[in-house]
């Protein structure tokens, strides 16, 4: 398989809008990274630069150490899979898996045995003389996974490839995703703006908004210690919640409560005290307790947990929105006050929106 | 050894592809029948030798081309019993030889007090190759069709017996 690295990309479009921005990455061999983002942030432009089907404006692509910047696409030895699975409609699915390979005028028994092979391993054998049109949409999406994989390419490419499969379909193509991924142990390069699919799939992930690289790391380092507020809002479902704070010696004062300071907390903040910051508290981090008050206004059982919304309580006085998941079935009304703490906060830097670690005080 | 495993998957590999060489040569059956009777209708003398043998040969036309296409399109699925009709058909075009081309190389008509031959040497000669030639591709598509056809279903059952050995 092979190492990619992308070096001070850029795409910058006619009239100067750029799409992509000093886009570092080193992708190392049969690693599976995916790029996440809202849309327009430039993550499948940046797939499509790696496969050769956008120019790259400034900046070097390696691939094992050489340079394939000016490299036509169809010499860089990647395959790409495409949200609309690009199936050729008339021919069948044999055919379809086989076209690259036919194409490349490769012995006829050669492609069989590439294509009985990957049929086998996405369990599509059965399926051979079948035409697209015969299949779901799942079934379609390995035809073209497995187009990608007789022509045992160096890198993988997979451009929202579950994004037209319906949620029940689109959890077990993922899951097949990953055990492609461990089968094959091939380097991906996997474009998607479901952060689920990024978390389950990812060994990093490279979360981009308006062009630039917000963060590149492991699912778990983005959940856990994410860089700034864009990563932690985008991250995690429901959403991080937010606070405008001041920071006092022992305590965060915001609007309508108070949240009491553990001693790791307090060192972090030690060049803040007296100083307004941004408070972050994943929902799954309010638990019931007694520190703030919550007007409800809507409670959501979802079975294990319950997604409680409301809004910071002081006497009469409501505050920011909030939104807490409580462990268990609650049977909050709207207007009930429900009585929470915070065992985990998040902070960040007013002005830059970067996260404040404690290091930055050095 | 290696060479038993070749024409396996040779074999294995026609369950998954069409038998595009004999339908290719029904097709081009067709393209040479097509080139005979614009040949045939298109008559060297003016006056034109129009009997009812034309008339039944236009129709016959049109019959051989859907047949020969309808051939094709089954020969191409491995369909053996369609093989036996494109072998018929390319028996009847060489038959078809005797009927309009040489009875015509050897008729003659009166035009301004001359007898003349209805069918000249060249367009004889042009019609028999065409006739020969669609006959021969639709011989070859079916003998070819007929034997792909045995191998696939011989084949096929092996596999059956190996499931139910399984």
């Amino acid at each position: 398989m092979a190492n990619l690295k992308l070096q001070h990309i850029d795409k910058i479009y006619d009239g100067g809008v750029k799409a992509v921005e000093d886009f570092n990455l080193d992708v190392q061999d049969g690693e599976l990274i995916v790029l996440v983002g809202p849309s327009g942030c430039g993550k499948s432009t940046t797939l499509r630069m790696v496969a050769g089907l956008e120019d790259i404006s400034n900046g070097h692509l390696l691939l094992d150490g050489k340079d394939i910047t000016r490299v036509p696409a169809k010499d860089r030895d990647m395959a790409m899979v495409f949200q609309n699975y690009a199936l050729y409609g008339h021919m069948t699915i044999y055919e379809n898996m086989a076209f690259s390979l036919t194409l490349r005028k490769e012995d006829p028994n050669v492609i069989h045995k590439k294509v009985l092979a990957a049929a086998e391993i996405l369990n599509l054998t059965t399926q051979l003389n079948k035409k697209p049109g015969q299949l779901s949409g799942g079934q379609r999406q390995r035809v073209a996974m497995g187009r990608a994989i007789v022509r045992t390419p160096k890198v993988f490419l997979f451009d929202e490839p579950l994004s037209n499969l319906d949620a029940k379909l689109r959890g077990s193509t993922r899951r097949e995703i990953l055990l492609l991924h461990k089968r094959l142990q091939a380097t991906m390069m996997y474009v998607t703006h479901d952060q689920t699919e990024a978390l389950t799939l990812a060994d990093r992930i490279v979360c981009m908004s308006m062009g630039k690289v917000q963060q590149i790391g492991t699912p778990l380092e983005l959940y856990d210690h994410p860089a700034n507020i864009f990563v932690a809002t985008f991250i995690g479902l429901p959403p991080m919640n937010m606070f405008d704070v001041t920071v006092r010696a022992d305590h965060l004062e915001g609007k309508g409560f108070k949240a009491p300071l553990d001693a790791e907390s307090k060192k972090i903040l030690k060049n803040y005290v007296g100083k307004e910051i941004v408070l972050g508290v994943r929902p799954e981090n309010l638990v019931e307790g007694k520190d703030i008050a919550v007007k409800v206004t809507d409670n959501e059982n979802l079975g294990m947990n319950t997604l409680v919304h409301g809004h910071i309580q002081d006497g009469d006085k409501t505050f920011d929105r909030v939104v807490c998941k409580l462990r268990g079935w609650c049977n909050y009304k709207s207007g009930d006050t429900a009585m929470i703490s915070i065992n985990r906060m998040h902070f960040f830097d007013k002005d830059t929106t970067v996260a404040i670690t404690g290091k930055e005080s050095k | 050894m290696k060479k038993d495993t070749d024409v396996k998957t040779t074999v294995d590999r026609m369950r998954y592809t069409k038998n595009k060489q004999a339908a290719n040569l029904a097709i081009l059956a067709i393209l040479f029948d097509v080139f005979y009777f614009v040949n045939i209708y298109k008559s060297d003398v003016s006056n034109y030798y129009y009997n009812i043998l034309i008339g039944g040969s236009i129709v016959f036309n049109l019959l051989f081309m859907l047949a020969a296409f309808l051939c094709s399109e089954e020969i191409k699925q491995y369909n053996e019993k369609y093989c036996y009709l494109l072998l018929a058909m390319g028996v009847i075009q060489f038959i078809r030889i005797f009927i309009i081309p040489m009875a015509a190389h050897n008729a003659t008509v009166v035009i301004a007090n001359v007898e003349t031959q209805v069918m000249k040497d060249g367009q004889f000669t042009r019609c028999l190759l065409y006739l020969i030639i669609s006959g021969v591709c639709c011989v070859a598509g079916a003998l070819i069709g007929i034997a792909r056809s045995r191998k696939l279903k011989a084949y096929v059952a092996t596999l059956g017996e190996e499931k139910r050995r399984d």
